[in-house]
């Protein structure tokens, strides 16, 4: 790294410090490593889903199938109708006759980004807010915070429900995310504005502002690096309720287009409306609910061991 | 709201003249200036004339009033549940933190928080409806049965299909009150007066149940409210599933229908359900706990 400054390189060599420390603490924390666990091996399976449905097809290969047929969530296989679980589809086809294992391996993918995404634009838009609304304090802080409590009381399903219905334009990964990420930041808003309250009153914003520092330079360089790990913290349980939100608007049909994406919302969506229970599939709806039950849950460990990692009132629990 | 809505009203075929349009933009006031228009829709709200539903032909109030009815039903059984096994597990759990039922507990609370509500509807339907057969598969009473009070065949009826839907309701919202009552009990019995009340000789069963869990029970007020926002959104996935012809499921078939004025009625109504809560649970703080002044 020669070709970087001095007081760069510095930084980088800090920062790395202090990250190695986090993950020392974090390595100690049985729940935090559970959650690490299972998000790695779902992080793999998005990754890697092609070579996932390879080793299957080899494993299949036992039972008399061809070891070479490695399907894909989208191509239609073989004749007839919906089948059972066998040898050669795990978890049966649907009505469309695709394989509802590649299906499912794949559907790690699209649902895991919605989940990314979405989270990191509710907590932008949260962070931004609460430091705003936090540093100017006076009126602004009163219509900012004002319109953050109504979107902390209203049902966020609903309003999700109705945004979907009446945004202009056909289903999309864009609109799914848009949606999700304007209804879910205000929880963040809050918890950012409180801690910019108490940081405004310390004395080194004070000395900051004394050497002349402008605003933006106090919020970028003093305020933001002091709030971020309990953004941090938040943005990761905030993954956890995008990806269920994402699953459940899949579900009632307002979710990305099932033409075009697979995600285990939608195969939720087409398993209830093909009567999957009536006719026995219990694989084609137990399965993919499990995967997003384990992702939610990985995510929800992770966000409590850095919650008490980064919040010293929480660390002796 | 996309499109014109009059072009969702008549059906799109070219032989319909313009006079038609015309006569039917002016039944639905779209001919007036909109501030006129802004003052007709402030009044009707006001007044809970939702005008038509475009689905049903019929006046959008008459059928939330029916629908309602169950919604409330379901809300407010899974939310008594909810409250009362959130609370014991949340005191039980501070009572004997940092114990096995503690960390067991809160797996298990987690666990059924991390299930999106839809889904375990579909997995309580397939245990207990279609391998056990304990509990019919959705709807709210048996086919060609309507409400009437005081009927107590009925009431067997209504309970019977109430079980799977008001379970999967409860199970999912446990988590958020047994662990905010466990850490709210957990922070009071480190005061001060708890410490009193064991100098006096109270046992320690009457210490937890007179001096700590009044105490600790006040963030809880504020919790239901805030709460409820999320069992709504629960009780909309729960219906869905189990068909149960609440408000919920009124508004998802609303939106594959496009029922714009249905929509817009039922989530006012919600929404000023929900803030009114709100509003009562922050007065009722007021009453209960004399450190929380107004303004």
């Amino acid at each position: 790294m020669s070709f970087l400054a001095e007081p760069t390189r510095e930084k980088v060599r800090l920062y790395v410090k202090k990250m190695r420390e986090i993950w020392h603490i974090f390595r100690g924390n049985r729940i935090g490593m559970t959650g690490f666990a299972i998000l790695v091996f779902f992080v793999l399976m998005a990754a890697f889903s092609p070579q996932f449905m390879w080793v299957m097809s080899l494993v299949s290969d036992l039972g008399n199938h061809p070891w070479h047929t490695v399907y894909t969530p989208f191509e239609p296989t073989g004749d007839g109708v919906m089948r059972d679980s066998s040898w050669e589809h795990w978890m049966g086809t649907d009505q469309l006759q695709r394989d509802i294992l590649s299906r499912t391996i794949y559907g790690s993918r699209v649902s895991l980004i919605i989940g990314l995404v979405a989270s990191a634009v509710s907590m932008g838009l949260g962070t931004l807010i609460g430091l705003l609304s936090g540093y100017w304090g006076g009126w602004r802080d009163e219509v900012l915070m004002r319109l953050t409590d109504v979107f902390l009381v209203l049902p966020w399903l609903v309003l999700m429900i109705i945004l979907a219905t009446l945004l202009p334009g056909g289903p999309s990964v864009g609109k799914v995310v848009f949606v999700i990420g304007i209804t879910g930041w205000s929880s963040t808003a809050r918890i950012v504005r409180a801690q910019v309250l108490s940081l405004k009153e310390r004395i080194f914003i004070e000395r900051a502002r004394a050497i002349g520092s402008s605003d933006f330079h106090i919020v970028r360089k003093h305020i933001f690096p002091n709030v971020f790990p309990l953004v941090f913290a938040n943005a990761i349980l905030t993954v956890a309720i995008s990806i269920l939100s994402e699953s459940t608007l899949s579900f009632i049909a307002l979710g990305p287009p099932p033409s075009e994406v697979v995600t285990w919302g939608n195969i939720l969506y087409d398993a209830s409306s093909h009567n999957a229970m009536i006719n026995g599939m219990y694989s084609w709806i137990v399965i993919p609910g499990l995967c997003i039950v384990f992702v939610v849950l990985a995510f929800t460990f992770i966000g409590y061991a850095l919650d008490e990692i980064f919040n010293p009132k929480l660390r002796k629990r | 709201m996309p499109g014109n809505p009059i072009r969702m009203l008549i059906p799109q075929d070219p032989s319909i003249g313009q006079e038609y349009i015309d006569a039917m933009i002016h039944k639905y006031g779209l001919d007036q200036p909109w501030y006129v228009q802004f003052a007709t829709y402030i009044w009707d709200t006001f007044t809970l004339d939702f005008g038509e539903s475009f689905h049903y032909k019929q006046p959008v109030m008459d059928i939330i009033k029916d629908q309602l009815i169950w919604t409330l039903i379901l809300v407010g059984v899974s939310s008594i549940l909810m409250i009362a096994i959130g609370m014991a597990i949340g005191v039980i759990a501070a009572w004997k933190h940092g114990g096995p039922f503690d960390t067991g507990s809160l797996a298990f609370s987690l666990f059924f928080y991390a299930m999106p509500t839809f889904w375990l509807s579909m997995m309580l339907i397939l245990i207990f409806s279609i391998e056990l057969g304990w509990f019919p598969e959705g709807g709210q009473l048996s086919i060609g049965e309507k409400l009437t009070p005081f009927d107590f065949n009925k009431l067997a009826d209504l309970v019977d299909h109430l079980v799977l839907p008001a379970v999967s309701l409860t199970i999912g919202s446990i988590a958020a009150f047994s662990i905010v009552m466990r850490g709210s009990l957990v922070d009071v019995m480190t005061e001060e007066y708890i410490t009193t009340a064991r100098a006096k000789g109270l046992r320690e069963g009457q210490v937890l149940k007179n001096h700590a869990i009044p105490n600790a029970m006040l963030p809880m007020v504020t919790l239901i409210a805030m709460d409820l926002a999320f069992v709504v959104g629960g009780a909309f996935q729960t219906e869905i599933v189990f068909n149960y012809k609440g408000i919920g499921w009124a508004t998802v078939q609303a939106t594959y229908q496009k029922d714009y004025p249905f929509l817009q009625a039922a989530f006012l109504i919600i929404a000023v359900a929900v803030i009114a809560a709100n509003l009562i649970a922050d007065l009722l703080l007021v009453y209960l706990d004399p450190r929380v002044k107004f303004g």
